[in-house]
């Protein structure tokens, strides 16, 4: 992975149950970054405001002012990525959730490797939108990159790639052979958070490698690595 | 405009219809009371004939003397004034007519003629004689109790007032019956619900209207069944989901009691916890499956490219080869629909599928499009079911082989798959093949 600053990222969490916040605390400051952890909605909407912070970690049903109000609030005055996390899994919640200007939802329960995960998508996600990236030299021999048209093109075929295929396609191949998890994928090529059932992603890929197949291009492949994410990489002998 | 069976055009034809009978009925009745009302009764005239006749006898017998005697004779019967005259209206008794009376004379009228109630004071009427009328008549005021109309006010309260009243009621007692019975069958139907007895429907009498009234009692009708359907659902799912989740909840109390290898323990509990939280939300998907308002939204999907997706999930799962999993559609297959329910409906078939199959069987995807629609079928090699388990294996918990929870699945998927389908505006059901079961799925095509 491209190196994210995540010893210096400022994470205010925001959950009112004292096993799973004090958990969150000394997890997350153990992999270096610095939390602050407030148990109560209002207190959480002040402290957002006074100080930067680089994600927002709130839970919805939260004493005092709800989180999604709290989000709504959040949101007149910043732009601080927000993740949603709550035991009403209903896609309602999600969708409102969504509306009101959040990046990721999770649905509880999670996995604390789940949750650093959709961190650090954000974290990379925002990195990247500052640093605004710088286009890759196209080299000869390889697939060709159209930024007009959106497409690729290996030798005189174009493969005919929608939009979010294209992009999905260029950020595998600007990451240079690394493995891109799925909630970052979701983020960067979908602008949206990442849920278990959504398969538009997969669908995505599925689709580039039937294209890529069908003009013919076998030098590499859009690699599966399992409970990670995609890679695009040289095929793999079979 | 409302339509042809709507309520609007009964109640326009009862009312307009009630309204232009009531207008014809009191006016044809109000004209025949008053003409009716106007003439002299039967009796009274042939009272007035009688004394005419008397006065021609005493006329001819003892000329005016004889007309003197009588009408002092008549002076006692009747009280009104009485004159008995000749031809040339002048009196034939021994008293003369006083100009005022001789004027009078102008005025009279015959029996048989209407008497007006708008003359003031009592007609004076003019009555022949009736053996020789050219020799005289008998001019009489008609006495109070023979005039006409005595029982007017009793006809004009019996047409403007009784019969319209009674013709309202009527119509009251129909409009009545034909809306406010439904309403109250509606009413009974919800104190049914209230009582839980969710069984109650409403009356066929109203279901089978064809008016608003008969839409609503069938949206009624709908509705209890819908209800019904869905309380039986959560209450059976309740009762299995209680039942599921104890058995990874004794094997912890199991493991938490005897298991002494904290390593081991850990592993245990992990995987104990995958467990039970795949069986939560598969519960919770069939529940939001079954409860969720607003239609998913949809697209147009590429079979071949979700094969593609799962069979390479599928494969890296099951550690099948790929070749054992064969798609025969070409490219050109496109389905309707929300992306993740069909790519859930047709992962849960597929996975069904190959934990059914013998390790070296081939799992074959096929279809073709009729019409509007693609018929889709998902065909394993594992022996397929008895035929009367075809509809069972859809519904939830149905574990077929008696295989542990845990490792066979839950019996959720097929209905989750069956679900997700049908929120499709799809079909999905079962049948054998001889080698095994094929699930056909029925999709809306699209063209691209």
């Amino acid at each position: 992975m491209n190196p994210v600053a995540i010893s210096e990222s400022n994470i205010l969490a925001i959950e009112d149950d004292p096993v799973l916040g004090a958990y969150l605390h000394e997890e997350l400051q153990r992999d270096g970054f610095k939390v602050t952890w407030c148990k109560n909605g209002r207190d959480g909407l002040d402290i957002a405001r006074q100080a930067h912070f680089d994600v927002v970690l709130m839970d919805i049903l939260l004493p005092g002012l709800n989180g999604l109000e709290v989000l709504a609030k959040l949101r007149e005055s910043s732009a601080t990525p927000v993740i949603m996390m709550s035991a009403l899994g209903a896609e309602a919640d999600r969708i409102s959730g969504f509306q009101r200007g959040a990046d990721d939802y999770l649905p509880k329960p999670f996995s604390l490797a789940e949750l650093k995960v959709r961190i650090e998508a954000i974290l990379r996600r925002v990195a990247l939108e500052r640093r605004h990236q710088q286009v890759s030299s196209v080299q000869t021999g390889e697939l060709q990159f159209d930024e007009q048209a959106c497409d690729v093109c290996w030798g005189e075929q174009w493969a005919g790639l929608t939009l979010s295929e294209y992009r999905l396609l260029d950020i595998l191949h600007r990451s240079d052979e690394e493995v891109l998890s799925k909630p970052f994928l979701y983020q960067q090529v979908l602008q949206r958070g990442y849920a278990r059932h959504d398969r538009s992603l997969d669908m995505h890929v599925s689709q580039i490698r039937r294209k890529l197949k069908a003009i013919g291009y076998q030098e590499r492949e859009v690699r599966t690595v399992w409970g990670k994410g995609y890679v695009l990489s040289a095929a793999e002998v079979s | 405009m409302p339509n042809r069976h709507s309520l609007f055009w009964k109640l326009a034809i009862l009312l307009v219809g009630f309204c232009l009978l009531m207008i014809g009925l009191s006016w044809t009745w109000g004209r025949h009371m008053q003409t009716q009302n106007a003439y002299l009764s039967d009796d009274a005239r042939i009272l007035l004939s009688g004394y005419a006749a008397e006065a021609e006898q005493a006329w001819l017998q003892g000329g005016r003397s004889g007309v003197d005697a009588w009408l002092a004779d008549m002076a006692d019967r009747e009280s009104t004034w009485i004159s008995v005259v000749g031809p040339d209206l002048q009196s034939l008794s021994s008293t003369p007519l006083t100009p005022e009376q001789s004027r009078k004379m102008t005025f009279l009228r015959g029996v048989d003629w209407p008497v007006s109630r708008r003359v003031t004071g009592l007609p004076w009427m003019r009555v022949p004689f009736v053996e020789r009328p050219d020799l005289g008549l008998l001019v009489i005021e008609l006495p109070q109790r023979l005039l006409p109309g005595q029982y007017r006010l009793y006809w004009q309260a019996l047409t403007n007032g009784i019969i319209p009243g009674l013709f309202t009621l009527l119509l009251c007692v129909g409009l009545y019956r034909m809306l406010i019975m439904p309403l109250i069958q509606l009413r009974e139907q919800a104190n049914a619900w209230r009582a839980d007895r969710l069984s109650a429907r409403v009356a066929s009498s109203t279901t089978s209207r064809q008016d608003e009234l008969g839409e609503l009692g069938r949206a009624f009708d709908d509705m209890a069944e819908r209800l019904q359907g869905t309380v039986v659902l959560q209450q059976q799912l309740l009762r299995d989901l209680s039942h599921e989740l104890r058995t990874p909840l004794s094997r912890l109390r199991v493991a938490c009691e005897g298991e002494a290898d904290a390593g081991q323990l850990r592993e245990r509990l992990s995987r104990e916890i995958d467990c039970m939280q795949r069986l939560v939300e598969d519960a919770l998907q069939l529940a939001w499956l079954d409860t969720e308002r607003a239609p998913p939204s949809q697209e147009p999907i590429q079979v071949q490219a979700l094969w593609d997706m799962l069979a390479e999930d599928a494969c890296f799962e099951s550690t099948w080869p790929p070749a054992q999993l064969h798609c025969a559609l070409d490219a050109s297959c496109w389905v309707q629909g929300n992306l993740n329910s069909v790519a859930q409906a047709l992962e849960n078939i597929l996975r069904n599928a190959i934990r059914h199959s013998p390790a070296t069987g081939v799992i074959r995807l096929d279809g073709h499009r009729h019409a509007k629609h693609w018929l889709l079928w998902l065909e394993d090699q594992g022996g397929g079911v008895a035929e009367t388990e075809l509809e069972r294996i859809f519904a939830p918990f149905t574990r077929l082989d008696g295989s542990r929870p845990g490792d066979g699945g839950f019996g959720l998927g097929l209905s989750i798959a069956r679900n997700a389908i049908a929120r499709q505006g799809g079909k999905l059901w079962a049948q054998n093949t001889g080698q095994g079961l094929r699930l056909y799925i029925q999709l809306p095509a699209v063209d691209l």
